[in-house]
């Protein structure tokens, strides 16, 4: 019997074939079996990565922010807690980042710096769109490349977790490919009620989403969460996640991950990283931002060991800062930022990409970080080899990938 | 102070849920005439135009609709000061901070006293926000006020925004969401909670900080391709130093310090701008309010919210043309949007408070608005978007959260939302004939503006008998799952 309720309402009836109907952009182009999970994590607000990653090496650097500035390694006029720990005789993370040391040292963990995307707007808004459509300008696709990526490639996965948004709204890099749910808590997935009560409310539910694509993948989800008790999760080799959003995000993908519920993609948004104002050098808020990204990316790190040969996990942000500090202990919108990698066939313990330096002359534009390798380049390399999908000039269209050895 | 059992008592009362029916006049007086005996069915454009101008058209609003008609119902609405709402000032009464100046709310969340409280001017703000959407007759105002709550979005965690939003929200948004644009935008660049939100309390002459020049140009007027560029962020950013807030005597006001002022020439969109102190940032301003990226910005994001996702350009000019002629005019540019764009008007994905406020006001609930927990998990808590651009107003990225909006249907029909009680029987018994049919379709023209396809309804409830509801059980368990259909999510 008919009775979809998104056709037999009026309302909706003169509007079914319009073109704000979500509706599928790619038909697959190819059919592979799946590669590597995915994590895509996404530092909101132009994250000041030469506080992350920082090239004690260079004395602009130091120049250019005296207060800011975290000491050399080996400056012995600092306590040794507040002082860079070197990664490979120039660069240095910034001592909230410690807790990464475990995956760089056993080479998952790669960076690349001075990374970024071609657009100077320094509008996160902008920046940020662009970016996750993996587009140069508006004329490009509407939809995401991730959405392009899971769109261009059949991997006989229906799941309806094939994939997650973590949070409220799904990120637009996931969107226009196949339908995608955002998840903020496995634990509250639930309708509630008793038995009888539950039953009601899904007869409900699917005879009046009947034949609505979301409105069933979101029913199907439930079925397939509600086996899952978050409660009695406890992750591998004592991991602990940090108790913030992104711990818990981080601790839900690992969770799905190894229930085999059929994820491919976990995209999971960190916000706070517009720090134009007292983001704090050693200690306070940026510091405390890095360490729970550090924690989390190492507790995950942790947990999922054994599952390190089929991970990739991705940090990026839409720009960098400037590389002089503003009056106000903050910095303000720049340029070049860094991306980080962490997986089993990640050719780690190493920063990659050509440093642009930090002289006049070496920089773009205010006092910018001049990008060196753009941000597709990264992407592209793990969509190859590690996701089994060719198929980047639909996902970066007007693009051409550069192979940058990020993976073994 | 009214306790929360009585104060809900005089939501009840007044809100005058028909639980009341010793009240009917009461009732009667806020959901218009009961004496038309079934809920009228309305045609499918007429209820989406409605939806547009309301956040969920009461009965009353149907009625006067179709008694005067689009021009007339936009012009009443658009003179909102001749519209009584009393009730709903009523609804207000407790929340004293509203009223407060900065000093005030700030002493009553300060540890110093007894009785403080931190969360009371951010609950108060959201409850009274969500109160006036539900309970309102200036509809239109109070969508309004939304809109220019997201153009000009204020974290309200980001430092002293905590309590500087609520005079923002009343000195600024409310008191110009009709007004003129150069005084909204005038007040906002004054607005201790922008210039704290926007770092713009410590650009100062030794160090700029660009963050709120960028936004005042980007996001507040000329839009991202508007035509300024980064030299112009940086001038303007110097024009800003020392527009900040008092920390002392009437703290959390507007001050401009002469001496964190950079005193030297600037140029900025392509004009000189001599020293002149706090007058400098004004001249842009005013500047920026005559700009023709202005106009086409603020009437593209007007006719993305009231007319569809992706709006006429026909209408986006003339719209902007009016904007131009009128000096920001804001009634006369919505009254443009709305004439012209109502008939063209195409289905939007109602936004986690729409969805709520519209259940709440349909069903003619009667609630105490404390119901940040669910928006939370929806994902538009108000005054808590971290990032300056506001909420989006586009269908794509809220469609796809639904549990969220499945738990709200759920728990408002069965009663299980503290503070919020729906009375669906005694709703339909205005007009119910005892023939569960024709309270189902009444319920539907209620919800949906017209009655389901019989065989449809039938199904509907056919599936949710034999899924072992029990006849008490059956309407609201329908009630719920029209609220969660695709159907109620567009407006």
């Amino acid at each position: 019997m008919l009775s979809t309720f998104t056709h037999t309402l009026p309302i909706l009836q003169q509007e079914s074939n319009k073109t704000w109907m979500p509706r599928l952009a790619f038909a697959p182009q190819n059919t592979a079996p799946r590669g590597d999970t995915l994590v895509v994590i996404f530092l909101r607000g132009a994250a000041d990565v030469l506080n992350m990653v920082l090239p004690h090496g260079e004395d602009a650097y130091y120049q250019m922010r005296p207060t800011l500035g975290i000491p050399r390694p080996d400056d012995s006029s600092a306590k040794k807690a507040d002082r860079a720990i070197d990664l490979d005789g120039f660069f240095g993370f910034h001592p909230s980042m410690q807790a990464l040391l475990e995956s760089w040292s056993s080479k998952q963990l790669a960076i690349i710096h001075a990374c970024g995307a071609p657009d100077e707007s320094r509008s996160h808004f902008k920046a940020m769109e662009l970016m996750e459509r993996g587009v140069d300008d508006e004329r490009g696709p509407a939809s995401g490349w991730i959405g392009r990526h899971l769109a261009t490639l059949n991997t006989g996965n229906s799941s309806p977790l094939r994939a997650v948004g973590m949070g409220t709204r799904p990120q637009r890099s996931l969107s226009g490919g196949v339908p995608v749910s955002a998840l903020r808590s496995i634990a509250d997935f639930h309708l509630g009620g008793d038995a009888r009560l539950l039953q009601q409310m899904r007869a409900a539910l699917s005879t009046v989403y009947d034949g609505d694509v979301l409105g069933q993948e979101t029913l199907s989800m439930m079925d397939t969460l509600e086996s899952l008790d978050p409660s009695a999760y406890s992750a591998a080799h004592s991991a602990t996640y940090p108790a913030s959003e992104f711990g818990l995000a981080l601790k839900q993908t690992a969770m799905l991950i190894k229930a085999e519920v059929g994820l491919e993609v976990s995209a999971i948004d960190v916000g706070g990283w517009d720090t134009h104002f007292a983001q704090g050098s050693v200690l306070g808020l940026m510091p405390n931002l890095m360490k729970d990204l550090a924690e989390g990316l190492a507790a995950f790190h942790a947990d999922m060991q054994e599952h390190m040969q089929n991970l990739t996990v991705v940090t990026m942000s839409e720009f960098g800062r400037r590389a002089s500090e503003n009056g106000s202990l903050g910095t303000d919108h720049g340029h070049g930022s860094m991306m980080m990698v962490m997986g089993g066939h990640v050719n780690g313990g190493k920063v990659h990409g050509e440093w642009p330096g930090l002289r006049d002359g070496q920089m773009i534009g205010p006092g910018d970080l001049a990008v060196t390798t753009d941000y597709r380049d990264v992407l592209s390399e793990v969509i190859m080899q590690r996701l089994n999908n060719q198929a980047v000039d639909a996902i970066f269209p007007d693009y051409s990938p550069r192979g940058i050895g990020l993976l073994t | 102070m009214l306790s929360r059992r009585d104060f809900l008592k005089l939501t009840s009362l007044i809100t005058a849920s028909a639980a009341l029916a010793s009240c009917a006049p009461v009732y009667r007086r806020l959901t218009g005439d009961l004496t038309t005996s079934r809920w009228t069915p309305l045609d499918a454009h007429d209820f989406l135009v409605l939806n547009r101008l309301t956040f969920g058209p009461r009965l009353e609003e149907r009625a006067r609709f179709a008694e005067i008609g689009l021009q007339a119902y936009i012009e009443e609405q658009l003179a909102f000061e001749s519209i009584s709402d009393f009730e709903c000032d009523l609804l207000l009464t407790p929340f004293k901070t509203l009223q407060m100046e900065a000093n005030e709310i700030e002493a009553a969340t300060n540890q110093l006293f007894d009785g403080y409280d931190r969360q009371r001017p951010a609950n108060e703000l959201r409850q009274a926000t969500l109160l006036r959407q539900i309970y309102s007759k200036r509809q239109l105002y109070e969508l309004m006020i939304e809109f220019w709550s997201d153009h000009f979005n204020i974290f309200i965690e980001k430092g002293n925004c905590f309590y500087l939003k609520t005079v923002d929200d009343r000195d600024v948004i409310r008191t110009h969401a009709l007004g003129s644009f150069r005084d909204l935008l005038w007040t906002s660049a004054h607005s201790p909670a922008m210039l704290v939100y926007l770092d713009n309390q410590v650009n100062e002459k030794s160090h700029p900080n660009e963050n709120y020049a960028r936004e005042l140009m980007e996001l507040h007027t000329l839009g991202v391709d508007g035509g300024y560029t980064q030299n112009d962020v940086m001038e303007l950013a110097r024009c800003l130093t020392g527009w900040t807030v008092k920390e002392h005597f009437w703290l959390g006001d507007f001050v401009f310090k002469e001496d964190l002022h950079d005193p030297r020439e600037k140029r900025v969109l392509g004009h000189t701008i001599r020293a002149s102190g706090q007058q400098e940032a004004e001249d842009v301003i005013e500047m920026l309010v005559t700009h023709p990226s202005t106009a086409r910005f603020i009437a593209t994001k007007l006719a993305r919210r009231f007319i569809a996702d992706d709006p006429p350009q026909a209408i986006i000019e003339k719209a902007a043309q009016v904007f131009l002629r009128t000096g920001g005019d804001i009634k006369a540019v919505l009254n443009t949007i709305l004439l012209d764009g109502m008939p063209l008007a195409r289905p939007k994905y109602k936004r986690p408070a729409n969805f709520m406020t519209s259940a709440l006001r349909l069903t003619n609930a009667g609630t105490d608005a404390a119901l940040h927990d669910y928006l939370l998990r929806m994902g538009q808590p108000y005054f808590n978007f971290p990032t300056p651009d506001g909420y989006p107003d586009v269908s794509e990225p809220w469609q796809n959260n639904l549990m969220p909006r499945w738990q709200f249907a759920f728990a408002l029909m069965r009663n299980e939302i503290e503070g919020t009680k729906s009375h669906l029987p005694e709703l339909l018994d205005v007009s119910s004939t005892g023939i569960l049919e024709e309270d189902v379709d009444t319920l539907t023209s209620l919800l949906l503006g017209s009655p389901l396809e019989r065989n449809a309804r039938d199904h509907l409830l056919t599936t949710i008998r034999s899924a072992g509801a029990s006849p008490e059980e059956t309407l609201p368990i329908l009630a719920a799952g029209i609220i969660a259909s695709p159907a109620f999510q567009w407006r």
